[in-house]
């Protein structure tokens, strides 16, 4: 999907382009180019970077709410009956029509593809546009979810089997969250999962074992965040032994910031890249710790990624795509950049979406 | 991603052992939000999948065509799940299977469906696979030695099929090829903790200590050695304060005068700890102080007001460092 080539670029830009994010994104709404449809299984995933990016930029009269809701239900799976939910399948969202069959006569139940990350943006579009989350029928979705978790507590994407991480720990949380109700996982087992899942240094790692990495570090903080295993003023001494080392995780976070060039990179000795301002300054700012760092250096970062067409792409001077762009305008938002709306950063929506207003 | 064949595609509807199929187009609905510009070759080859999964056909011409589908879209995981079915159906050659999977991990090295399908089909294969697993992450660590998915499969493969005997030796041969490679040093302290051929941790912290050493004085501002050696001592800083040889290499590199910002933030850490520094210590931190007329305060406090200077970009993390130092005796 990434158009890696490199573009000739005239003078950087030492400014936010805001008018021309919101073009971009606009173009985006519209229609994505062709590579994306390697991206096609993950559809709503895309709406959700367009989608909340536009709110971000306070732009959501830009597209058509009813649509989108309407859209967006339609990706639903229902169960036929009451009878079919307890075939032990997840009934959540599909990511794309790719994922979703018309039921045959057979009323083959084995056509539900609905995915928990699908699941996950769904909730936090429909949030965002406004819509209603009682609405839903959730029982099925959050008591579905629940055969979603394994023995060690961390959560399978599908029923019918993929990798298992914490990405999705972290979805099965933001979904109970949306939804108000924690009948959907066992969060004492998702604790556990997540504090296995920090590593020597402090980072967590997708998997128990695995390297600290940007990413499932999020997922680890804002998962404990969302549950309410993170206490009030974390990195006060007198937080009394939290679920998981805090110290050490500020300490690797704050590391991540490279003095060469400002930005945030994901692991330690990797190269810098947009998408990390999100994943661990997100991470810190949950920590109340944002006030260390360097806001200035992330900026000067960033804004080299900043492309002309609008939008941002992982590294400086490479074509933009919607993911880079979508964590770039977090990152900007979170720096405050005047014009863009604040963060739920636990949630990965705008604040007022997620009040629900 | 690309496919593998030279010659010009033949579409699907042009091809006469498709003929008796009815291709189920997609249906986006009235206002489809975000659609996407597909090619005519992904629109079609999704549209003849459609039929083939509605159909739930598990004949070989289906299995073709989810190789097709994949390559258009690997990242689909309705097609992995129902190629697995039809391998299944087709009591299909899965030693074939792990070779196609081969060639396309090559170009989509940082795809989880592709890793996912191939921890299935090795768990089915099971233990007699495992050397041929860990040969497969090694070559797609000579391309990329720290692709995550990679480390992940390799990592399941040792704990589930075994093969622990040449893994910290290849963990040495990846940080002496770049000893900052990270996922090498992480993988490390997993053999070392998780290896049922070595003894665990509590055994193998003192050689691991002087290895960590070794690779802090070659070069003193790599992170990884850092962690690690924290890591051997699980952290706890009362451990990391009785360890003599730990205050011994900051002293190294301190004495070294140049990049020693993880020497002092190691430094601090033991005095936080109670550590009792040693005068040659002290003079050492001295010697690094750009300003030695910093105001008379505790060594701890000095060392954070070294930070600030050397290490700017976390300035702020090291003035509010000084307030977490325990009030010295």
């Amino acid at each position: 999907m990434e158009d890696e080539e490199l573009w000739d670029f005239d003078s950087e830009s030492l400014s936010f382009e805001k008018d021309r994010h919101v073009l971009y994104l606009e173009m985006m709404y519209q229609l994505l180019p062709a590579p994306y449809q390697g991206q096609e299984i993950n559809r709503l995933t895309l709406a959700y970077f367009v989608i909340s990016g536009l709110d971000i930029f306070g732009a959501l009269d830009r597209i058509d709410k009813e649509a989108v809701i309407n859209w967006v239900l339609s990706l639903q799976a229902h169960p036929k009956n009451d009878r079919t939910f307890e075939n032990g399948q997840f009934y959540g969202f599909h990511g794309s029509r790719s994922s979703q069959f018309q039921s045959n006569n057979n009323g083959a139940a084995r056509l539900n593809g609905s995915h928990l990350a699908s699941t996950y943006c769904a909730l936090a579009i429909l949030k965002t546009v406004g819509y209603d989350l009682s609405q839903i029928d959730s029982e099925v979705l959050l008591k579905s979810m629940k055969t979603l978790q394994q023995p060690n507590g961390c959560f399978m994407p599908i029923h019918t089997g993929g990798e298992t991480d914490l990405r999705f720990v972290f979805c099965a949380a933001a979904i109970c969250s949306m939804l108000k109700n924690w009948t959907g996982m066992d969060c004492e087992k998702a604790k556990e999962f997540i504090r296995n899942c920090q590593s020597y240094d402090g980072g967590f790692g997708l998997i128990p074992g695995a390297e600290s990495h940007g990413g499932a570090t999020y997922c680890a903080v804002a998962s404990l965040k969302l549950m309410g295993f993170l206490g009030e003023d974390l990195l006060s001494e007198k937080a009394s032994s939290n679920v998981i080392n805090v110290p050490l995780l500020l300490d690797w976070s704050l590391q991540k910031q490279a003095f060469e060039d400002g930005g945030f990179r994901g692991r330690a000795n990797k190269p810098t890249d947009t998408c990390y301002a999100f994943w661990v300054g997100g991470t810190l700012r949950i920590l109340q710790a944002d006030k260390f760092i360097n806001e200035e250096a992330l900026r000067g970062f960033l804004l080299t990624c900043q492309s002309k067409y609008g939008g941002f792409s992982k590294f400086p001077r490479l074509f933009p795509d919607i993911y880079h762009s979508y964590y770039g305008f977090c990152a900007f938002s979170m720096l405050r950049e005047p014009g863009l709306n604040p963060l739920c950063v636990e949630l990965g929506i705008s604040a007022i979406a997620a009040i629900g207003l | 991603m690309k496919g593998e064949e030279e010659r010009e595609r033949i579409p699907i509807k042009e091809r006469p052992e498709w003929a008796d199929v009815r291709p189920v187009p997609q249906d986006d609905g009235p206002n489809p939000v975000v659609p996407i510009a597909y090619t005519d070759e992904f629109s079609e080859t999704m549209d003849y999948f459609r039929a083939v999964y509605l159909a739930d056909e598990r004949s070989p011409r289906a299995l073709h065509l989810t190789k097709e589908a994949i390559l258009l879209n690997s990242g689909n995981y309705t097609v992995w799940q129902f190629r697995r079915r039809i391998l299944d159906a087709l009591n299909a050659d899965l030693h074939e299977e792990l070779q196609f999977l081969d060639q396309i991990t090559r170009e989509n090295a940082k795809n989880y469906q592709i890793w996912h399908h191939r921890r299935w089909l090795a768990e089915k294969l099971g233990e007699h696979v495992a050397n041929k697993e860990l040969e497969f992450t090694k070559e797609i660590f000579c391309k990329d030695p720290k692709n995550y998915h990679a480390w992940s499969h390799r990592q399941w493969v040792l704990q589930a099929l075994g093969g622990w005997e040449g893994e910290l030796a290849y963990c040495s041969e990846l940080i002496k090829d770049d000893i900052f490679n990270n996922s090498a040093w992480n993988q490390r302290y997993f053999v070392v903790s998780k290896s049922p051929l070595l003894g665990g941790l509590e055994v193998m912290r003192d050689p691991e200590v002087a290895y960590a050493i070794e690779a802090i004085l070659t070069k003193p501002e790599n992170e990884s050695p850092w962690r690690y050696l924290r890591g051997l001592h699980k952290n706890d800083g009362n451990s990391l304060a009785n360890d003599p040889r730990v205050a011994s290499v900051c002293l190294d590199v301190l004495a070294g005068k140049t990049d020693y910002v993880h020497a002092l933030n190691m430094i601090l850490d033991l005095l936080c700890h109670r550590h009792q520094p040693s005068k040659e210590l002290k003079d050492a931190v001295d010697a690094v102080s750009p300003d030695p007329n910093l105001p008379d305060a505790g060594l701890a406090e000095n060392v954070c007001s070294i930070l600030k200077l050397v290490d700017p970009i976390r300035a702020n993390y090291w003035e509010w460092r000084k307030s977490t130092v325990p009030a010295q005796d």
